[in-house]
């Protein structure tokens, strides 16, 4: 389960609530249908990586990963296979100062699912990589998600990370989740506007039909994205503005009035002078339709 | 005027001031040493007479003794005193600032001020110590007449002018980032566990350089203390390295003998600290948190 939404829009207090690290003030936690409601932190059986990942810097990358065994006086049998199971075998006398970043947060991780949590958090755990170095870590925390089958609370402000590991995404904004469901279901339809206008790179186009140029079944608002749409020249009030290039995608940015417009660049199309009047054509099933 | 030129500005009041009262008194006490000065008859050069003569001084070696004893006994009392207001205080919560600021106190007042305070509170007949002690069947101690119960006298209203150990060690612990805590609670482990496994080791390479502050103002800050409530008696049992070596100057106008005193326990202190410097130097921790 990702859960997506800005900064600021309450997710790591969601996680710390989870964890018992918050005060509650309304609503419940429940954990394999338990209320959590005055168990301690320890006693939930969840487990938490930090932004920061919050390594010990003067313990080294066993002692890190055992620190809760060692605690609580358990058995740190497992912290070799743990480690090993990260690729950190090689790595145990290390101190955090001498790992990068990436190893950084499979500590962190290690440290997390070693004593078998029942609910795993994930604080923006990648936020703290390089661009290189995030496209792993997603592989490998996914990997370890799906070898271990831990209920896994992956909180993110990124929606490419949020889309590509969450089986469910739970949309975050000003404290509320605005909607809960598949990547596809939140890609595809969008339970309001302002979900439609966070989710995507590019996001979806919102504008209210009629507009002069754009040929689009219904009126009101109506949305579409930027794949969906056939660019062509002609008669319009839509005009274009600048191309960009996204990966492997190539993106025109066009105007509509005040309304700003991304449609996928025609295949083999160069990029028409600026101002240019260009219509926008979106097949019926594409359109997205939005109450007020 | 360049950068270069404003710095040397602005460090030449500090400059001329321990100039000429560090560095020039300093010179003199060393050239003062290898006299028989006295300031009656004209001085004689009698080169390394002086130290020669204080191997021989039998009240000179108990002096040193006693004085190691005191810095054995106070510095880590002091320091544990400073460390464990700072743990205390360092959260913010009612009246912790007025707390923090009755922590300090002690080390802004006069210590002529602070001995008469101690005069007081140790008053055999009516002080407040005696009658607490009291109250569980201990004592009256004759805190000024009796030579064990003074040095401790001595040693006790040391422990509470820690305000400047107490404001490092408050900021260094202030620096320990909070998440580092939350792990901890997340794992259950109890607050002596973490007091011993992450705050004590993580503020140790402070803590080993108050100590190395600590133990060259034990050696000196005696003086107004000891002056005041027992002149280094009774019996010698409070007669510290300052006050002899006053004695010997001030009262018995050996100046030479004196500076002699002070210039061994100088390279003693420097020693002390040398060696204080160099197991900070091997212990190398950082204390910068984990995204170094």
């Amino acid at each position: 389960m990702a859960v997506l939404g800005p900064s600021g829009s309450g997710k790591s207090t969601l996680l710390r609530a989870i964890a018992g690290l918050e005060p509650i003030a309304a609503g419940r936690v429940l954990i394999d249908g338990a209320d959590q409601a005055g168990v301690p932190p320890p006693g939930r059986g969840v487990a938490m990586v930090f932004q920061s990942f919050a390594l010990f810097p003067h313990l080294d990358v066993e002692r890190n990963i055992a620190f809760g065994l060692r605690a609580r006086g358990e058995t740190t049998a497992h912290v070799l296979d743990t480690a090993r199971s990260l690729g950190l075998g090689a790595l145990l006398d290390r101190r955090p100062a001498e790992l990068s970043g990436g190893e950084r947060q499979r500590v962190a991780l290690a440290r997390a699912l070693v004593a078998n949590p029942r609910v795993l958090l994930l604080d923006e755990p990648l936020s703290n990589l390089d661009a290189q170095l995030r496209a792993g870590a997603r592989v490998e925390i996914r990997r370890v998600q799906e070898r271990t089958a831990v209920t896994t609370l992956h909180v993110t402000h990124d929606q490419d990370e949020a889309l590509a590991l969450g089986h469910r995404v739970a949309v975050l904004h000003e404290g509320r989740v605005m909607q809960v469901g598949t990547p596809d279901e939140l890609w595809e339809r969008p339970a309001s506007t302002w979900i439609a206008r966070f989710v995507g790179t590019p996001p979806m186009n919102v504008l209210r039909a009629p507009v002069a140029g754009l040929e689009i079944v219904g009126e009101g608002l109506v949305g579409f994205r930027a794949e969906d749409a056939v660019v062509r020249s002609g008669d319009s009030s839509i005009v274009f503005e600048l191309a960009e290039r996204i990966g492997a995608q190539r993106l025109w940015h066009l105007r509509a009035g005040d309304e700003a417009v991304v449609v996928r660049a025609p295949e083999g199309a160069e990029p028409p002078p600026r101002g240019t009047a260009v219509r926008v054509t979106v097949p019926a099933a594409a359109v997205r339709r939005f109450d007020a | 005027m360049s950068e270069r030129r404003q710095l040397a500005l602005m460090l030449l009041p500090y400059g001329a001031g321990a100039l000429l009262l560090f560095v020039v008194p300093a010179q003199l006490s060393l050239a003062l040493a290898l006299t028989d000065a006295d300031l009656i008859t004209p001085s004689r050069f009698v080169g390394l007479d002086n130290v020669h003569a204080l191997t021989e001084d039998p009240f000179f070696g108990e002096v040193v003794w006693r004085s190691a004893l005191f810095v054995a006994l106070a510095v880590p009392i002091r320091l544990a005193v400073a460390t464990g207001f700072a743990l205390l205080l360092h959260a913010r919560f009612r009246g912790a600032g007025a707390a923090r600021t009755a922590v300090f106190s002690p080390s802004v007042i006069p210590d002529t001020a602070w001995a008469l305070v101690w005069l007081f509170l140790l008053n055999p007949l009516y002080g407040p110590v005696n009658a607490l002690l009291g109250l569980v069947g201990l004592g009256p101690v004759s805190w000024f007449s009796d030579g064990d119960a003074a040095f401790a006298a001595i040693v006790l209203m040391f422990a509470f002018t820690v305000g400047e150990s107490f404001i490092v060690a408050l900021a260094a612990r202030q620096e320990l980032p909070d998440e580092l805590y939350e792990v901890a609670r997340l794992e259950g482990a109890r607050a002596t566990y973490v007091l011993r496994v992450v705050t004590l080791p993580l503020l140790a390479p402070v803590l080993l350089l108050l100590a190395v502050r600590d133990v060259a103002v034990s050696l000196q800050a005696t003086f107004t203390a000891v002056y005041l409530l027992t002149d280094g008696g009774p019996d010698r049992a409070t007669l510290l390295l300052p006050i002899y070596s006053f004695d010997k100057g001030f009262e018995q106008f050996q100046y030479g003998y004196a500076s002699a005193m002070m210039l061994l326990a100088f390279f003693g202190c420097l020693a002390l600290a040398l060696l204080q410097y160099l197991i900070v130097r091997r212990w190398r921790l950082g204390v910068t948190g984990t995204s170094a």
